[in-house]
């Protein structure tokens, strides 16, 4: 909607913000409401492919053990389903996941809110540098 | 600066008439204290004190070779992964808390918007004080600013988990860089898989020269590997969700590519945890 600035001229307020409507988006993921089943939380295709030739294998128990440990590093972890996951899950399943790193908790939005605050105050400098 | 205990690493090697960060930070209007870090065996070390001065900063990089993991055998040592960690050292014993790691080859660092990039005029120490700020405000791990190929395919506000080139950091929250090459990514992947976060501020962009056009520095490496090696550090870190396939850009070359969701896991609010831990105990 126009309107009339002191000067009698005519202008959009809205204008700029859109000129720099770049929508500020911070990290924060919103879970799903449907808990999604267990055996989606990680692919272990890979995995099972490789350890099916290390048991197959002549190699001695000790490389076998090695091996199959280093095969779970194809294990391929899908950290949408698993937030999904956490948020229905007990709070005991719930400690231990972000004792495992499996999700992090942004306490008091800190991250949320800090990140719009600093992009608000870039975008203020911005404007102020470039007279616009 | 109002953030008296900040400071910025330059990571410096062999072209002391053309360390361009330097000139970018001066030009950009940042105050603040600059340190030039370079190896003591390194054949320009003269010529960067007689046009630094005090502002370089030396480290045996002999002795430090089998503190941080390169990742191969290589033996060649020609890495910045070596500085970069070494850097949080330093700096502690500078007694600075808070720095920014950055690469020497900086022509440029602009306010980013989706109307494009514009040069920050001289207010460059505003950005850095809010920059620092934020991060202390939380517990991220590291935070960049973006570069123009960040951009490609169309700019957006998110604030990305990764982290590349230039390093805001803290001596209360070291990491590890690791990998002798890519060793930016490898660290990003890695560490952010096991819930560590590393991001990406985006409406600031550093823009640097060229990689493999440069001259001198890491562009040899490069050069000689065609990229084949460097991407495939990551790789080789985290297999389950970094793969290799080609950059079309100027100059087309291989490069690593990450499934995002299968990389770091995801940020969510506090309201989604039910309980305390003493509540479950």
């Amino acid at each position: 909607m126009k309107q009339i600035n002191l000067f009698g001229q005519e202008f959009d307020p809205s204008k700029d913000e859109k000129k720099y409507s770049s929508k500020i988006e911070a990290p924060i993921y919103e879970p799903k409401n449907k808990k999604p089943h267990i055996m989606e939380l990680v692919d272990k295709t890979k995995t099972h492919r490789l350890i099916r030739e290390i048991d197959n294998s002549s190699l001695s128990y000790e490389e076998k053990t090695f091996l199959i440990d280093a095969a779970k590093r194809h294990n391929v972890f899908n950290y949408e389903n698993i937030a999904d996951y956490y948020a229905h899950s007990s709070p005991e399943m719930q400690h231990l996941m972000e004792r495992s790193g499996l999700v992090i908790i942004d306490f008091e939005k800190a991250i949320e809110y800090g990140y719009v605050k600093l992009c608000n105050e870039i975008k203020k400098q911005y404007l102020e540098e470039y007279g616009e | 600066m109002e953030n008296k205990d900040f400071a910025v690493f330059i990571m410096v090697h062999d072209r002391p008439e053309n360390c361009y960060t330097y000139k970018t930070l001066k030009r950009c209007g940042y105050t603040g204290d600059i340190f030039l870090v370079i190896d003591n065996d390194s054949k320009s070390l003269e010529q960067y004190k007689n046009i630094y001065g005090n502002a370089i900063i030396t480290f045996d990089k002999k002795s430090i070779i089998n503190k941080y993991d390169s990742g191969d055998n290589s033996g060649d040592l020609r890495s910045t992964m070596y500085k970069a960690n070494e850097i949080f050292n330093i700096a502690k014993d500078i007694g600075k808390k808070y720095f920014c790691i950055m690469c020497d080859d900086y022509y440029c660092l602009s306010y980013r918007y989706d109307t494009g990039s514009r040069v920050i005029k001289n207010r460059l120490d505003f950005v850095f004080d809010k920059i620092v700020d934020f991060y202390k405000s939380t517990n991220i791990k590291t935070i960049a600013f973006s570069q123009g190929g960040d951009h490609i395919g169309g700019f957006n506000g998110k604030f990305r988990r990764k982290a590349m080139n230039s390093f805001f950091c803290s001596t209360d929250r070291t990491f590890e860089f690791m990998g002798r090459l890519n060793e930016d990514v490898t660290t990003y992947v890695n560490l952010g898989a096991k819930g560590q976060i590393f991001c990406t501020f985006p409406f600031i962009q550093l823009d640097q020269k060229d990689t493999q056009v440069t001259g001198l520095g890491l562009s040899d490496t490069y050069i000689k590997t065609g990229t084949y090696v460097k991407a495939f550090f990551s790789v080789m870190y985290n297999p389950s969700s970094v793969k290799i396939s080609m950059m079309n850009a100027n100059n087309p070359r291989l490069h690593h590519s990450i499934k995002w969701v299968n990389t770091v896991p995801m940020i969510i609010d506090q309201k989604y945890k039910k309980c305390k831990l003493e509540q479950i105990n």
